[in-house]
């Protein structure tokens, strides 16, 4: 038997290391121990699967360090021994309703054994390009297979390599962009951690098609677990003679490294990372020229997402009409999902296009953490918008998410329950694209800060009459003048709330009310009178002496000296603390 | 060279091919606006201004880097594209701090450019300072006398110590000038054959006299007095403003062609009509010559005068009968001219009578001080309610005593009766000087305000008839300072030129970036006295009506004007930013927010730079870099924060600066200076 333990970063952080060497410990000779990447079911990390040779036994979840020696017991053929752990039908539904296509190594084969990869059909794919096929065939593939780049603009793949590979130039580049910087997407993190060798292979098929000579991976720093697997698949792709000079025998060479990003949003948009790459200020340039007549160092140059080469081995293998079959009429193939939030489960979803938000959320996602009301779901991070429950059957698809004012993006997905205030959010999301607006172009970098500090002013209860409207011209200021990609997206969060939320707008600034009791400045807290049993448990709690009464007498919070914190709401035993 | 045509606002242009819209544009005498531009340095696209749309581009393009391809169709002016330069600009301003003009400027109601020809002084070049100030006041000899100067009152220097003597310096650089044998004389526009009449002689009439002799128009100016200068020559007492003066700086409008006529009452000698019909367009600036009455029992006995009555008739050399004991009535600066000028008659007691305080007088500190020297007895807190006569004749003035009660609208607290409390002096003549109304005799046809003043509308200056024009004490809100009726003549003159060119622009405030300083930002000027004026003593000036001020020496005029702080931003005139902000009528108010607020740096030894001003669009530290070559600025800070900085913040670089100040003229704004 194999035990294979989850170590994707998030389960690690959810104690996957830890199981592991507990496991480690006691294992002695009963089993074989492996690891494995993330499988995309972050709430039910740290995950645990035996396998009986290629056969899946068992799949453990929330497993603890403790659970070590019920996991050898049961290796050990006591059938019944982890019987608690074991995943349930209905979360077993989370992976069995999925399409993976770009995920389908993740969670399943060791990312730091190419053997493992190759075992699973990898590197086929590469052989076949580089021995059946020309370049112009390559692109004729993906050009049937529909794929459309997946970090956010959606923009045909098969066009962008035929303008590379048209544009004249002695020496071309592939970059892969692997800077994923919305907040709440980590499908990129977790193909690199999990599945480097798919995305090496397809790049490499990308680098033959355009005629590059060299491929660099762009990866933020705050991924040190994808730079680290990523290098050791290099390593190991060099060694096996599928990096390099003269790549399974034939004339084609490419050679790849790995570049470290500083941490700025900003340079995940192309031009921005292309001036990172060269060392200079990460901002973007002006196009044209694009990037596929004048890209890194002023060569022609492609770049496209993690996510969109790591589907190119797929198509090559299976057909590109394989891949078109699946999706809408402009929308092909699958695309993951990050989904996090006040979701109950959490985690990676890939789906062919074509299905609903309902789908994702409700039938896979299991719906609202406890079962509360579902508000909105904000689609694209910062770039993308929000999406009211009135839309939830919307059909993923470019084209019918951007006629809402949300984004597909790069597939992040925020659920949010009726807690959550929509003016806030954009506040949130305002905040973020401010503070990592690059500072060259004027819309974006005051522009933003304006608007920010409109909503600051709008949450804090200070809103005025016409900052609605004053926000909606400098959004639409914004996103006609702003440079790039950053600055004319940045003003989305702000737009799909007004359009979808704009009673809660009006409500701050007219009635300086938050519905959703969420901005603390507007609200207030009182004692229920008849509620009060004068348990003094919260006048014990309050960290500002904000609460006085005797023992058995109702309490009394003096509003001015309250700071808002709700310790006394959420403390109270029988409800008699009211937040208005 | 392959050429390609495109459409650039419907016009159709063939432009060599590979060219940016903005090159092609530029090359076709189509103005694109641009801050991050310039040839010497490849397109950077930050700022925003030179969006354009182009057919079939759902996108605005950037036109600096936008290349022009065969067939396009671009439009440079669309509501799209102007709405999009204009927010840039706003947003721009809102996080511009810096003043354009020093409050000296914005305070003057004309407009000069005080820092500027105060600047000049300085340097000793007075003909080119009184250029300057011709360039608003044609008459600075004589307004530097008298003008209450409100520049003096906004000048920051008063919170080191004191003002500059910006009024004093004025006439100081135009007596040099018009000494000097070689006087500043502006050029002369083509004549337009364009005729306007202008009625009324004084500071208004002879400053659009001016203004619109030099655009070429012929001028008439029409005055019922025997001479020009209206309100300087007959309301303003000699010993103030010398008529020797004011009779130079007439001739110099006179040698501009202006024709003048005195002795020419409307309603009188000719019509209003007549004058109208004779010429393209009317100016009526006829001031405020009636004196106010008090309504009090009393005023119609002999020896009652009214104040400028009593001023013009001294100023023709007809002064009226005097008594031992004046009173002048009032607190005002024509109360001083009046109690002043009687002192000079020989009268032997003169009171001024003010219900409020000294502390609430309108009138010029020094002359409330200089009137004093000369013997005049203040009563304040005093209000006559009857002058009784005796034999027809003034015998005394019976007076209300008052106190200080709320303070009203204005902020001057308002005197109220003091009940049953009375006070009478002896007195031989009453000098009422308490206000001035318009005589609107042959005049009826104007459409007035409720006060009875000319309407006047307050952009353009028409009155409610074509083709006429008015200005100055005789419209709107009525009397006020010379300087005042000079700033509405001077713009007046732009209107009527322009209504005269077939389209009429209004006057339109320009809008200017300022900030706020406070006494802490300056604390660390040295303190350097403000320059006394030389003046005759108290005794020997109470007896004629010579000049009292004796006027500053070079050296004088030089070192005080060397006291200006220079407020204002040195790339005012050349400023792109402040241009554009104005051809797009900005108003940043509605973005106001955090501003950058950074100390002054000049690490780059000779070259000061003022990040509060500077708009980021990095053409510094593009030049140094690609053009120069030696990369020795860059931008450090992310988002709003950014800034620029010595390479990597570090400022041992700096040290390789040899100040070749390309930087310093790439700079669209006043953000980079020469040291």
């Amino acid at each position: 038997m194999r035990i294979v333990v989850g170590q994707g970063s998030c389960g690690i952080a959810a104690g996957a290391a830890k199981v592991y060497s507990a496991i480690e410990a006691v294992i002695g000779s009963s089993a074989e121990l492996t690891i494995t990447g993330c499988i995309g079911m972050c709430f039910l990390e740290p995950v645990v699967d035996i396998y009986d040779g290629e056969t899946l036994v068992k799949r453990l979840v929330k497993v603890q360090p403790s659970d070590a020696a019920k996991i050898i017991d049961f290796v050990n053929g006591n059938a019944d021994a982890v019987n608690d752990i074991e995943i349930t039908d209905d979360d077993k539904d989370f992976l069995l309703k999925q399409t993976r296509i770009a995920l389908r190594h993740c969670g399943v084969i060791n990312p730091e054994k190419i053997e493992e990869y190759i075992a699973d059909d990898g590197y086929k794919a590469l052989e076949k390009v580089l021995t059946t096929m020309s370049a112009e065939e390559v692109i004729e593939e993906i050009k049937v297979s529909g794929l459309a780049g997946r970090g956010g603009a959606g923009f045909p793949t098969w066009f962008k390599w035929n303008a590379a590979r048209q544009s004249q130039g002695d020496y071309k580049y592939l970059i892969c962009n692997a800077d994923e910087g919305d907040p709440g997407a980590f499908m990129d993190r977790a193909v690199i951690e999990s599945d480097p060798h798919n995305l090496i292979e397809g790049m490499l098929i990308a680098a033959y098609a355009i005629g590059a000579k060299e491929a660099v991976v762009y990866v933020r720093a705050e991924y040190p677990l994808a730079i680290e697997r990523l290098t050791n698949a290099i390593r190991e792709a060099e060694e096996k003679g599928y990096l390099g000079d003269n790549i399974l025998g034939t004339s084609f060479s490419c050679k790849m490294r790995i570049k470290a990003g500083a941490g700025a949003f900003v340079c995940g948009e192309e031009t921005a990372l292309i001036e990172s790459l060269q060392g200079e200020r990460g901002m973007p340039r002006l196009k044209p020229p694009f990037p596929a007549q004048s890209g890194y160092w002023y060569k022609p140059s492609n770049i496209n997402n993690v996510e969109t080469f790591a589907n190119v081995s797929w198509i090559i293998l299976n057909g590109g009409e394989a891949f078109a079959s699946m999706g809408t009429e402009n929308s092909k193939g699958t695309k993951v999902f990050a989904l996090t939030g006040k979701i109950k489960k959490g985690g990676l979803v890939e789906i062919p296009m074509g299905k609903t938000l309902r789908d994702v959320i409700f039938d896979i996602g299991g719906g609202i953490k406890n079962d509360a009301q579902f508000k909105a779901v904000q689609m694209g991070g910062p770039s993308g918008g929000c999406i009211p429950a009135e839309l939830l059957d919307t059909v993923i698809d470019y084209k019918a998410l951007g006629a809402t004012g949300a984004i597909m993006g790069s597939g992040g997905m925020v659920v949010m329950d009726e807690s959550t205030c929509m003016v806030g959010m954009a506040q949130f999301f305002l905040d973020f694209t401010a503070k990592e607006s690059c500072g060259k172009c004027v819309h974006c970098r005051i522009g933003t800060k304006r608007m920010l500090e409109i909503l600051n002013r709008i949450v804090k209860g200070e809103g005025k009459e016409g900052d609605i409207e004053l926000l909606e011209e400098l959004c639409y200021s914004i996103k006609d003048g702003a440079l790039c990609g950053l600055g004319q997206t940045a003003p989305n969060p702000v737009l799909t709330t007004i359009r979808y939320f704009r009673n809660e707008y009006e409500a701050h600034i007219n009635d300086k009310k938050c519905p959703a009791k969420s901005c603390s400045d507007l609200l207030s807290y009182a004692v229920v009178a008849d509620k009060c049993r004068g348990c003094t448990l919260c006048a014990r709690k309050c960290p500002v002496d904000a609460i006085s009464g005797s023992p058995k007498n109702a309490h009394v919070i003096d509003k001015e000296k309250c700071i808002k914190c709700g310790a006394c709401y959420n403390l109270c035993k029988y409800s008699a603390i009211v937040m208005e | 060279m392959d050429m390609i045509n495109v459409k650039i606002n419907g016009k159709e242009i063939t432009a060599p091919k590979g060219q940016t819209i903005l090159q092609i544009a530029e090359a076709n005498g189509i103005e694109i606006p641009t801050l991050c531009y310039i040839a010497e340095v490849k397109a950077y696209g930050a700022c925003g201004l030179c969006t354009i749309e182009v057919e079939g581009i759902p996108k605005l393009l950037r036109a600096c880097s936008a290349v022009a391809s065969d067939g396009m169709v671009i439009s440079t002016d669309t509501p799209r594209v102007r709405q999009s330069r204009k927010i840039a600009l706003e947003l721009l301003m809102s996080d511009h701090t810096g003043d354009c003009k020093g409050p000296c400027s914005l305070n003057c109601p004309a407009g000069t450019d005080c820092q500027g020809y105060v600047k000049l002084i300085a340097q000793g070049k007075f003909k080119e300072a009184v250029e300057l100030v011709k360039d608003k006041v044609p008459l600075p000899a004589s307004i530097g006398r008298v003008c209450p100067h409100p520049c003096e009152t906004a000048c920051r220097r008063k919170m080191v110590e004191e003002p500059i003597s910006i009024a004093f310096l004025k006439s100081f650089a135009a007596d040099e000038d018009l000494k000097s044998g070689d006087k500043f004389m502006p050029e002369i526009a083509e004549s337009t054959g364009k005729s306007v009449g202008i009625i009324g002689g004084g500071p208004a009439g002879l400053t659009a006299a001016y203004f619109l002799a030099v655009k070429g128009h012929k001028v008439t100016v029409y005055d019922a007095m025997p001479e020009m200068g209206g309100m300087l020559r007959y309301g303003i007492p000699q010993y103030r403003l010398p008529k020797e003066v004011l009779d130079m700086e007439i001739a110099s409008i006179a040698e501009l062609g202006v024709e003048m006529k005195n002795n020419v009452r409307i309603g009188a000698d000719v019509t209003f009509d007549e004058i109208k019909n004779a010429h393209d367009a009317t100016l009526v600036a006829i001031g405020a010559w009636k004196s106010s009455s008090m309504r009090i029992p009393g005023e119609d006995l002999e020896g009652v005068y009214g104040g400028i009555d009593f001023l013009r008739s001294v100023a023709l050399k007809n002064p009226v009968k005097l008594g031992k004991k004046v009173a002048v009535i009032g607190g005002g600066n024509t109360a001083m001219d009046a109690c002043r000028s009687a002192v000079r008659l020989g009268a032997e007691e003169v009171y001024v009578i003010y219900r409020r305080t000294r502390a609430e007088m309108p009138a010029e500190k020094v002359e409330i001080d200089e009137a004093e020297e000369e013997g005049v007895i203040y009563k304040f807190l005093n209000n006559p309610v009857e002058i009784i006569g005796e034999d027809g004749k003034v015998k005394a003035v019976k007076l209300q005593v008052m106190e200080l009660g709320e303070p009203d609208a204005g902020g001057r607290r308002s005197p109220v009766p003091v009940e049953g409390k009375f006070e009478t002096i002896e007195l031989d003549n009453v000098i009422m000087a308490i206000g001035q109304k318009i005589n609107i005799n042959g005049f009826e046809t104007l459409e007035l305000t409720d006060r009875g003043n000319i309407s006047a509308d307050t952009e353009t200056f028409r009155t409610s008839l074509d083709g006429v024009f008015a200005v100055g004490d005789a419209t709107n809100r009525g009397a006020s300072i010379a300087i005042e009726a000079i700033g509405e003549a001077q713009k007046a003159s732009e209107v009527i030129d322009s209504y005269l060119n077939g389209k009429m622009i209004g006057y339109k405030k320009p809008y200017v970036s300022e900030k706020i300083v406070t006494a802490a930002d300056l604390a660390d000027r040295e303190k350097i006295s403000r320059a006394k004026m030389p003046q005759r003593s108290p005794e020997e000036r109470i007896h004629d009506f010579n000049e009292i001020n004796l006027g500053f020496s070079v050296e004088t005029a030089m070192n005080e004007a060397k006291r200006c702080l220079e407020c204002g931003c040195h790339d005012y005139h050349d400023c792109k930013l402040i241009r554009y902000a104005n051809q797009y009528d900005v108003k940043p108010e509605r973005f106001a927010g955090d501003k950058h607020d950074c100390p002054k740096e000049n690490e780059l030894v000779y070259i000061e730079r003022d990040q509060n001003k500077c708009v980021l669009c990095n053409l510094c530290v593009r030049v140094c870099d690609e053009d120069v070559g030696k990369g020795l600025i860059g931008l450090v800070g992310r988002g709003f924060t950014t800034v620029i900085k010595p390479e990597f913040a570090d400022r041992s670089v700096t040290e390789f600066c040899k100040t070749c100040q390309k930087c310093v003229n790439a700079c669209p704004t006043g953000a980079l200076k020469t040291l």
